[in-house]
Order: structure tokens, then C-alpha cells, then sequence
């Protein structure tokens, strides 16, 4: 979960500091940058969320990087491809505000500023759905009409987005076909189970025949006490079997669920959840195209004493 | 965090660990800014809980403590016998006035004692009403069980506030050892263990992947049945079931026409103005059909046409005498002659 950044920033801080006069200072704040993450490569950047296998997290993991990245600065749109089972405008609590689609827009019934639904939580976080539940979307030009859609938002007078994040529908069908139309570069979202990663091994061979390259996974539902029984693949298990970087790991967290019902992306909550934490962390390595240098592996026995006192 | 402060409180106040309760009563008062609270504004406030939640009365104040202390040891070790909790508030209610008695004698006298087995009787009820609720809610593998393993904080239960940060990028929740060896994160402790992917590894995977998986993205999706037009190369067609839910080989829309509706920038949206000037001719097509309709039909209306040619006519042998009004009848007149001559 926690990339230790190649030069540990966090330390300049206190420099050349004997010996911490208190005990705060011992422990310090991994994400005290204070400062907004190196946005690299050429903006938009368009990256499609993909999984191969269905329910692993892709559209939450959308909803909560989209909605990171928005806080950390960036503006972002986010496309939802799931053509027959939509979900990211319930995830984001945006349903009711979904008047427009891009069928619409390519029938000429509205214009693509239209059919983009403003985040009111952060204006600068955009949802447009390809297609209203029960159209149906003419494919022969589905992945083209995300190359334009795409076009489109570069060109556009407010200015073009940062990030383009594409929420792909699961499997390998023209659904998916189209969404990485687009894409410059994908995150595969995992989970630590050996269906989800033949079909994540499959998705990234199919991925790099497209001519994709910046592939990084994300492994979603971790839970660290059955990795320590030996239940569950570790992180480093999944990375040797896929050979990707990570991006990040996600832990199994039951507010996932709760923040779904309430349509309030994890990210968003306080005090933050510990997958709101992965996802943000995921959002900035996603901002500076890095990789985490080292996981979390298992709890240890959390020293009591004075220290407790200051624990998150 | 704050289960951990819990844990210092009730070692502070001698409470049973079981009693859980309080802890959620306490929590707003502390309030949940786990970054900005100091432990020792969390010492004080202790204080004044242990005072309030017993007694005023300082001397009182050490005797209750230990009755509360011995009665609690007591309704635990009922509880670990799972017995019916109003059986079980009627032994321990049963039981307690001996007991009181018994500590109460040496020190006071007989109406101190009955005052003291009041408020320990008070005080029991609470603490057991207090467990019984929490029985409740500690069925195995229910939520609560979620908040005891950690996975989830009681009092981010239900609706947690939205978080608008102001600074997203000091995120006090995230802690890293000095050695780099472990992280802190939501008041648990982490190993961290270095990602050992080296970029040759990832390029053996690489070449695995493209010798396992040759694919082509299709660029045209056509229906079963349908055949391939001939400059396609057949490795890049999609097939698509006639009866797929959301997809849809034909289109009725032209393609150059779909991108320049995504690239409008500004104006009516394209096939609102088709269908608005659609409309706006069929209207007037069909307002000038019922102005005819009404000539040759409605003899009503045929007799309001005749009017202003009426008024007309004389407006004219009235031009004479009233040469001001005459601009006005003529341009009320003029409309009614042209349509009359237009009348079949
Ligand atoms: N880290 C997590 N902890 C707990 N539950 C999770 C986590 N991530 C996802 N879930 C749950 O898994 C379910 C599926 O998630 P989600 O809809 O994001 O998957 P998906 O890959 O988009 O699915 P689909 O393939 O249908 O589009 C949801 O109910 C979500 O609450
Ligand atoms: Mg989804």
C-alpha cells in the first residue's frame, strides 16, 4: 500500500536531526509532500480501468482515483463504458443527474458539454455514460466515437483534462474492445485469487497487443490476516505471477461497501477508511507514473505504551 | 485510535474491558480530529469523566470504585456463563445487598449504607443495561465482530462525515518508521516488505504474454450471418449475436454526421434543429392548410374575412371626409384583399 518514494521526502523535513526530542518525531506522515504530485507524460491522459474478470473493483477503483485525483488538484473526466451495466454514476451518487449519454451525443441530441455531469463535491470531476441502460449502442463505431470523444475534450475551450479515466466493462467483448480504443496507458485492477488473475494475465496480453505498454496493476481485497494464515496470495505472489509494477493494494474494507450505498466515494470520507488511503496513494503514484517500492504485509502486534497515543 | 484510548481509559478508571459502552458515549466529546488531539487534553477530559460517571463526592469516590470494580468482576463472570440477562440482573441484583453491607459496615453507618446500596444498585442496573445491549449486538459474525477485529471503527458506522479536505496532501493517518520497516496506517502497524519486480523480470512476463495471446483488435463489429466486406481482413472482425442486449451492428445514423455532433462546440444540437425545422415546416404547412381549410369551409369565417374588406370599402368612401385614419384601414385592409385573390 505504501510506496517508499525512491528519495524519502518525507525526512527533509526535519534535517540532520540528532536525536527527536519528542516522541512525535520519531513516526512522521508518509504523504506530508506539501506539495501536489508531479503530473507526468502528455496531458490527457487517457487510462482505461480493466479487469477481465467482473465485480473486482474496477468501477470502484475508478470512482475513488477519479475522485482523488480530483482533490489532489487535477481535473479529470470519467467515462463510464459499461454499456449494459453501468454503475459508476451510482457509485459516485451522480444517477440522478444523468440526463444525456454519449448515444445522444453522437444522435446529435445534445452536445457533449451536455451529456457531462459535473461533480458538485468537486467541480472539477466530470462522469459521462456511454449509454443509458436500456439503448443500445450502434457498435460499429463504438472505439471510434471514444477517439473523438476524446478529441473532443482536448479541444475544448475550458481546456482539456488531465486525466481521462475509461471504467471497462468486464470481459473481452466489444465492450471492452471499446473502451481501450482510446487509451494510452491501463490500470488492471486484481484480486488475489487465480481466477481473477488468468483472466488480469489474459487482459494485459491482449492489452499489449493493442500496443498498450504502461500497464500497473492494482490488487483490490486484500486482506492481510489470511495472507499471514496462508489463505490468501500475498501482493508478492500476484506480482510474480503477472510481472507488473503495482500501482497499489487495496485492502478488503467493508466501508467500500458502505460508501457504495451511499453513493460517497470512499476517498471522500473522514476520518478516512483504510482503502480510502490505498486508493488516494494509488492516485498519486498514478499522477507521477511510479510504482510502490515496497507493500504492506501482515499487522504486527501494535506496541502499547506511550506510542499508542499517537497511533492513526 | 480511538479504541486504543479506550483501552488507557478504562485501565485509568479500573473499568471491567468488557464495558465497552462508555467508549461510544465518550467519543464526542473527544471528538474524532485524531490529528489535532493532544494526549493531554484527553487526560483531562478522563478526569472528568471518572468524576462524573460516579460520584461527587470525593471520599464516596474510592469506596464506589471498588464496589463498581468487585460487581462488574462479578456480572462478567455471569456473563461468560450465558445466562438470560434478566435472570442474570436478577441474581446480581439479588446478591448485592449483602455484599454491600458487608463493605459498608466497617466504615459507615446504617443510612450511609443504605444510600451507598442505592447507588450501587443504580449503578448495576446501568452497567448491565449497558451489557445487555452490547450482547446484542456481538452475535458471531455480525458488524460488531468487524469493529472488535478492526476492520471497522464503530463510530464510523453509519453515516461517516464527508471528508472536504483541505489539505489532501498532509495526511496524518499514514505513518512510516524511522528504519523504513514499518508503516502506521489507522492506528495499525504494517510490515513492509520491498517490491522485488526487476525490469527484466517484467520483460520476461512481457515476451510470455505476446507468444501466449496473438490478437488483433477488431476495428468492425458485424452480425452473425452478415458477410465481410472485402477490403476487411476477417482477423479483425467482431462477431455479434443477433440478440445482444445493448449492442447494435446497424446504426441509422451516419458516421461523419455522429462525429461532427461530438465535435459541436456550440448551438443546437443537430438533430434537435432537424427535428425543429421538421416541425416548424409541418406547422406551417399545416397552419396555411387550415387557413384554407377555413376559407373554402367555415362560412363563419369566411364572413370574418368579408368584414375588414367590408370596413374596407368603407374606410375608402369614408377617405374624403377623414383623410388621418386612412393609413391605418389600409393596412388593416390590404391582408384580406391579397388573401381573397389567392382564394380559388
Ligand atoms: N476493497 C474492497 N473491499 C470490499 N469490497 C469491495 C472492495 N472493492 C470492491 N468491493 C465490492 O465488490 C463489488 C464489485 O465492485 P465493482 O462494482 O467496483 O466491480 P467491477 O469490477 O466494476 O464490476 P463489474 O465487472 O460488474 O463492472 C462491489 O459490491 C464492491 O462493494
Ligand atoms: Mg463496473
Amino acid at each position: 500500500m505504501i510506496s517508499l518514494h525512491p528519495k524519502p521526502l518525507p525526512f527533509h523535513f526535519f534535517p540532520k536531526q540528532p536525536k527527536p526530542k519528542t516522541l512525535t518525531l520519531r513516526v512522521q506522515s508518509l504523504l506530508q509532500y506539501n506539495r501536489k504530485p508531479q503530473l507526468a507524460g502528455d496531458t490527457p491522459r487517457v487510462v482505461v480501468i480493466t479487469s477481465g474478470k467482473g465485480g473486482v473493483g474496477k468501477t470502484t477503483t475508478t470512482a475513488n482515483i477519479g475522485l482523488s485525483l480530483a482533490r489532489l488538484g487535477f481535473s479529470v473526466v470519467a467515462i463510464d463504458a459499461d454499456v449494459g451495466l453501468r454503475n459508476l454514476d451510482l457509485l459516485l451518487g451522480l444517477e440522478n443527474r444523468v440526463n444525456y449519454t454519449v448515444v445522444e451525443v453522437l444522435n446529435g441530441d445534445c452536445r457533449l458539454d451536455q451529456a457531462l455531469v459535473r461533480d458538485k463535491r468537486w467541480s472539477n470531476f466530470e462522469l459521462l455514460c456511454i449509454s443509458k441502460p436500456r439503448s443500445k449502442l450502434p457498435l460499429g463505431f463504438g472505439g471510434k466515437a471514444l477517439i473523438w470523444l476524446v478529441d473532443a475534450l482536448k479541444n475544448r475551450e475550458e481546456g482539456k483534462p488531465d486525466f481521462i479515466l475509461i471504467d471497462c466493462p468486464a470481459g473481452i467483448d466489444a465492450g471492452f474492445i471499446t473502451a481501450i480504443t482510446p487509451a494510452n496507458e491501463a490500470v488492471l485492477v486484481t484480486t488475489p485469487d487465480i481466477t481473477s488473475l488468468r483472466d488480469a494475465d489474459r487482459v494485459t496480453g491482449l492489452l499489449e497487443c493493442d500496443g498498450i505498454r504502461d500497464i500497473k496493476m492494482i490488487v483490490n481485497r486484500v486482506r492481510t490476516d489470511m495472507i499471514k494464515g496462508e489463505d490468501m496470495m500475498s501482493v508478492l505472489d500476484v506480482q510474480e505471477m503477472l510481472g507488473l509494477p503495482l500501482l497499489g493494494v487495496i485492502p478488503d474494507d467493508p466501508e467500500v461497501i458502505r460508501s457504495t450505498n451511499r453513493g460517497y466515494p470512499l476517498v471522500l470520507n473522514k476520518p478516512p477508511a483504510l482503502a480510502g488511503l490505498a486508493f488516494e496513494q494509488a492516485a498519486w503514484r498514478l499522477v507521477e507514473q511510479d510504482s510502490m517500492k515496497a507493500v504492506m504485509m501482515e499487522e504486527e502486534p501494535k506496541k502499547r505504551g506511550f506510542f499508542s497515543f499517537f497511533g492513526g | 485510535m480511538a479504541s486504543i484510548w479506550t483501552v488507557h481509559l478504562h485501565a485509568s478508571s479500573s473499568f471491567p474491558l468488557r464495558n465497552c459502552s462508555n467508549e461510544l458515549q465518550l467519543r464526542p466529546e473527544f471528538g474524532l480530529d485524531c490529528s489535532n488531539c493532544t494526549f493531554w487534553s484527553r487526560k483531562v477530559k478522563s478526569g472528568k469523566f471518572v468524576v462524573r460517571a460516579v460520584s461527587s463526592d470525593d471520599e464516596r469516590r474510592l469506596q464506589n470504585d471498588a464496589i463498581v470494580t468487585q460487581n462488574s468482576e462479578k456480572i462478567n463472570a455471569e456473563k461468560n456463563r450465558q445466562l438470560n440477562p434478566v435472570a442474570k440482573l436478577q441474581e446480581s441484583i439479588s446478591t448485592l445487598p449483602s455484599f454491600v453491607f458487608s463493605t459498608g459496615k466497617f466504615k459507615f453507618g446504617g443510612n450511609l449504607t443504605i444510600g451507598l446500596c442505592i447507588v450501587a444498585t443504580i449503578l448495576v442496573v446501568v452497567v448491565r443495561g449497558y451489557a445487555a445491549r452490547k450482547s446484542r449486538y456481538s452475535r458471531p459474525g455480525s458488524v460488531a465482530d468487524l469493529v472488535r477485529r478492526g476492520q471497522l471503527r464503530s463510530d464510523r458506522r453509519g453515516i461517516s462525515t464527508p471528508l472536504k479536505y483541505e489539505d489532501p496532501f498532509n495526511n496524518p493517518m499514514v505513518k512510516v518508521s524511522q528504519s523504513n520497516s514499518t508503516v502506521e496506517m489507522c492506528g495499525k502497524v504494517y510490515r513492509l516488505a520491498p517490491v522485488t519486480l526487476t525490469d527484466e523480470q517484467q520483460s520476461v512476463h512481457q515476451r510470455r504474454r505476446s507468444r501466449a495471446y496473438q490478437w488483433k483488435r477488431p476495428t468492425i463489429f458485424l452480425k452473425e450471418g452478415e458477410s465481410i466486406p472485402p477490403d476487411v481482413d476477417p482477423d479483425t472482425v467482431r462477431w455479434i449475436p443477433a440478440n445482444h442486449p445493448f449492442a447494435t451492428t446497424s446504426s441509422d445514423i451516419d458516421e461523419d454526421l455522429a462525429q461532427n455532433n461530438v465535435y459541436q462546440k456550440h448551438g443546437v444540437p443537430f438533430r434537435i434543429q432537424a427535428e425543429h425545422e421538421a416541425l416548424q415546416k409541418k406547422l406551417e404547412a399545416l397552419q396555411i392548410d387550415q387557413k384554407l381549410n377555413k376559407l373554402v369551409i367555415d362560412p363563419a369565417a369566411a364572413r370574418d374575412f368579408e368584414r375588414p374588406l367590408k370596413s374596407n370599402m368603407k374606410s375608402e368612401s369614408q377617405v374624403e371626409h377623414r383623410p388621418t385614419s386612412d393609413h391605418v384601414n389600409n393596412s388593416f385592409g390590404n391582408k384580406p384583399q391579397s388573401e381573397e385573390t389567392q382564394n380559388p
